[in-house]
């Protein structure tokens, strides 16, 4: 830490040294482009300008001489002449020593200051002439302090969140907490038979429905249902809670094109795209760790009720359309056809 | 692809056809329809010349559908086959042969409403405005039976009574799943009214 103040401070000081450099030498050739027609003609301009530098004290001396000795016979004004080119000359040689002594001090520090250290590839990024049209740079940056501030948010939450007791799978509701830490864990590791066995049973069950599933990553079954031929459903189970739902129209299919399953894609329909959020929010409504099977029931019971979904009307406004939408909302209990905007 | 249905709408007495797209256009986009792109049907009639009783072969293509050719027959068989179809055909010649002046098309714009999809267009027999046909395609389902009252909810806000009941052609097969031919069918049953009206209003020489 103490090394990078002080090589901070060598290249702050060397800064300074090379805006010195970089005025003397300014100075030097506005000075020689002046030549000595300017000490003849703006002496007193001169003298308002420059403050009080040795070269300038010098300049000033040679401009009250000239004043002086304008009105002199004309081989005195040789003689002036020649002691105006001495001055000149004289000025001249003096900012060439500042200079070169301001150039040695220069070099001196420079000497002093070590290869600036690379942190990381980033720092890299900021030197490479190519990238500096893209913006790269500044995006990463960016998202570096975004990332920050989501860290520290997300601390927060987490601490807040803490602090909160009603915990959806604590619920009283279903059962006691002691009871529930054995049986959690059997829902999410139901061995493959049981999972099996339990969807076959919910093949028979629906005899409109079609159910297939497969394993395609071992563990997690991913379940798909057709319902009539109205819709196509995939569930992904892991034991036997429900983890992912995704409803699509019966001629859409969720087969990637090298038969792989696809359970990421949307429907290309607004009314299954809503569909899939409806069930979404059902799986967790039947959400049922203690009795995996009786949730798993009750949400593809549920599901089932889309099967009229084109052919019912809205049981509070009674239309079949509402923002060119279909009752796309099935009542938990009784699974009676609503519009999303008439349920209560 | 979804169910359709394809009905014919009068233009009143006194008006012009443009005029009446034009009202159902406005109206499809206050009832909120986005515009998306246009459409064209269009179908030639083929006479075989081998046969002692001569029938007809109707090719149809549909912008909808734009690698596909329908072929139907007579009977009401139908043959989707790809747009190579038409280059087998000019190999036919010998047995089918274009009737001249049977090109007829229904030419509009295509309108999305959420999971609808509406076209408007307008009929013209070999250059000359007919009439105007109404698509309505309710995209997510596949049997006509299951939304059909839900399309004719839709249809009568736009078009009114003219769609009380399911077009004829489609009313046998409500329940088996839909297919693009189907609206084919629908459209060539309008074209073969319009060409049978043609006839009548002006006899042949």
């Amino acid at each position: 830490m103490n090394k990078d103040t002080t090589q901070a401070e060598l290249i702050f000081q060397s800064i300074h040294l090379i805006q010195k450099l970089r005025h003397d030498v300014g100075q030097v050739f506005k000075d020689l482009s002046d030549g000595i027609s300017e000490y003849i003609e703006e002496p007193a301009e001169k003298d308002e300008n420059d403050g009080g530098s040795n070269k300038d004290v010098s300049k000033d001396k040679a401009a009250t001489q000239d004043q002086k000795d304008t009105t002199g016979p004309s081989h005195e004004k040789s003689e002036e002449h020649h002691e105006k080119h001495r001055a000149i000359l004289k000025t001249l040689k003096k900012s060439l020593e500042t200079i070169s002594h301001d150039f040695s001090d220069l070099e001196k520090t420079g000497a002093n200051i070590g290869p600036v250290q690379m942190f990381s590839n980033i720092d890299n990024l900021s030197l490479d002439p190519v990238d500096k049209n893209t913006v790269t740079h500044s995006q990463l940056l960016q998202s570096y302090k975004w990332t920050n501030k989501m860290h520290e948010l997300s601390d927060q939450a987490v601490t807040i969140l803490g602090q909160n007791t009603l915990k959806r799978t604590q619920s009283p509701k279903f059962t006691n907490v002691k009871k529930l830490k054995g049986n959690t864990l059997s829902a999410w590791v139901a061995p493959q038979q049981t999972v099996d066995q339990c969807l076959s049973v919910l093949n028979q069950d629906h005899p409109g429905s079609n159910f297939t599933w497969s394993r395609p990553l071992g563990g997690c079954a991913a379940l798909q249902i057709e319902i009539g031929k109205t819709l196509k459903a995939v569930v992904v189970l892991r034991g036997l809670t429900i983890e992912w739902v995704k409803i699509k129209g019966f001629d859409e299919t969720f087969k990637t094109d090298d038969g792989q399953i696809d359970i990421w894609s949307s429907s290309r329909y607004q009314v299954f795209q809503k569909l899939t959020h409806h069930a979404e929010a059902a799986s967790l409504h039947y959400y049922a760790p203690t009795k995996p099977d009786l949730a798993i029931k009750s949400f593809v019971m549920w599901l089932h009720g889309f099967s009229n979904l084109f052919s019912v009307p809205c049981q509070k406004c009674g239309k079949y359309l509402q923002n060119n939408m279909p009752p796309t909302w099935r009542d938990y209990r009784n699974r009676k056809p609503f519009h999303d905007v008439c349920r209560m | 692809m979804g169910v359709s249905c394809v009905y014919m709408y009068p233009v009143p007495e006194g008006r012009s056809g443009a005029h009446v797209v034009e009202v159902l256009q406005k109206q499809v986009e206050t009832i909120g329809g986005v515009k998306m792109g246009s459409f064209v049907v269009d179908c030639e009639s083929y006479l075989s010349i081998m046969l002692s009783v001569s029938k007809t072969l109707q090719i149809l293509h549909n912008t909808e559908y734009p690698a596909s050719c329908f072929a139907v027959l007579d009977s009401g068989a139908t043959l989707v086959a790809d747009t190579l179809f038409n280059g087998l055909l000019s190999h036919l010649k010998a047995y089918y042969q274009a009737r001249k002046g049977s090109k007829i098309e229904s030419k509009g714009n295509r309108y999305q409403l959420a999971d609808f999809v509406i076209k408007i267009g307008s009929v013209t027999l070999s250059g000359s405005f007919k009439g105007i046909l109404v698509e309505v395609e309710y995209c997510p389902s596949v049997i006509a039976s299951e939304c059909w009252n839900l399309m004719k909810e839709l249809l009568q806000s736009l078009i009114g009574n003219i769609a009380e009941s399911p077009p004829p052609s489609l009313k046998m097969k409500m329940d088996e799943i839909y297919t693009p031919a189907m609206t084919m069918l629908q459209y060539l049953e309008h074209f073969n009214n319009f060409r049978k009206a043609a006839a009548v209003s002006q006899p042949p020489r």
